[in-house]
């Protein structure tokens, strides 16, 4: 495993919680254990290792839950995104590679906790596709853009913006 | 693994029950993988669902939907467009496999690696002498895969 230098953010949903590294490792990957599995809501958890020392939170603190003794899995409290899992004698942290700004950073390398790989796993990418919300709903798809709640996918001087939140 | 229509959150402070599925899917539009951390949301639209411990802690994401998770793990849970039907998370069912996904949508914010994950190389127990190690420490404060009359139980901290 290697280290290397880079300029990534990232953070939840709705923006309470923010996040920026100097550094990461090349092992961005994804686990199917169960215990990632229901960490994340989802079929495996995808995550890439970054430094504690190379890690600011920028926004905000990220609220956590031990999920087992040395572990514990942090999320924005306001919102819930998961956003890390901290294996609390590291050095090393492993993001959420989906809470990154910018996830196409991050391509996963290896799979791990196979003994928890849904059996339909394999087979995600040959289901059929539907049409974009934008082609099949243009009204829908326009009022979603104009309300949205969610942080962009940049850093940002204040958060939520003025006249806040739709409630 | 149940065969009821149940889950909930990793800790156990939230649990629900669906009476019946509709379609499972995969939504890679940015807000779904924003709210989940992720490379994209599998959601099944849930009927009948009850919340049969605890209630999420709900986000409103837009004017028109809103997103719950477990204000004490943050295991996101469900996706809900207002007046409309529950969109449980399928990886929060005690038994996934019976909510299968059957169609991706929103392919516009698909990630570039998305459709080659199957082919990614598999770290296997043995290969990391370290690793097993480690798992082999590790005592699970998640909550089981199947109801429970009591939880927690006194083991956790």
């Amino acid at each position: 495993m290697r280290q290397y230098a880079i300029e990534a953010s990232g953070g939840c949903q709705c923006g309470a919680v923010r996040y920026h590294t100097t550094a990461a490792m090349d092992n961005a990957h994804i686990c199917h254990c169960r215990m990632c599995q229901k960490a994340v809501g989802n079929f495996f958890a995808a995550l890439v290792g970054v430094p504690k020392d190379a890690l600011t939170w920028t926004r905000g603190e990220p609220a956590t839950f031990r999920s087992s003794a040395n572990v514990e899995r942090g999320f924005c409290a306001r919102c819930g995104t998961p956003l890390f899992y901290n294996d609390v004698t590291s050095k090393r942290i492993a993001l959420t590679i989906g809470s990154f700004d910018n996830p196409e950073l991050f391509p996963p390398q290896a799979q791990d906790g196979i003994e928890g790989r849904l059996p339909f796993f394999d087979s995600l990418h040959e289901i059929e596709t539907e049409t974009t919300t934008e082609q099949e709903s243009e009204a829908w798809a326009a009022a979603i853009k104009a309300s949205s709640n969610q942080h962009p996918d940049r850093d940002t001087a204040a958060w939520p913006p003025q006249g806040g939140h739709h409630a | 693994m149940s065969e009821a229509l149940t889950g909930g959150c990793q800790c156990g402070a939230v649990r629900f029950r669906a009476g019946r599925l509709g379609r499972g899917s995969l939504c890679h539009c940015r807000m779904c993988q924003k709210q989940f951390g992720h490379f994209y949301a599998p959601f099944v639209t849930s009927f009948e669902v009850t919340w049969t411990r605890g209630q999420p802690k709900w986000f409103r994401s837009s004017n028109l939907a809103e997103r719950g998770f477990c204000a004490d793990c943050g295991t996101p849970l469900v996706y809900h467009e207002l007046g409309g039907e529950y969109e449980l998370a399928i990886g929060a069912f005690d038994n996934p496999v019976a909510a299968a996904p059957v169609i991706q949508v929103n392919p516009a914010d698909k990630l570039p690696f998305a459709d080659d994950l199957p082919e990614l190389p598999t770290r296997m127990p043995g290969d990391s002498p370290k690793q097993d190690a480690f798992n082999a420490r590790v005592v699970s404060y998640q909550h089981p895969d199947h109801d429970t009359a009591v939880w927690p139980v006194e083991q956790q901290p």
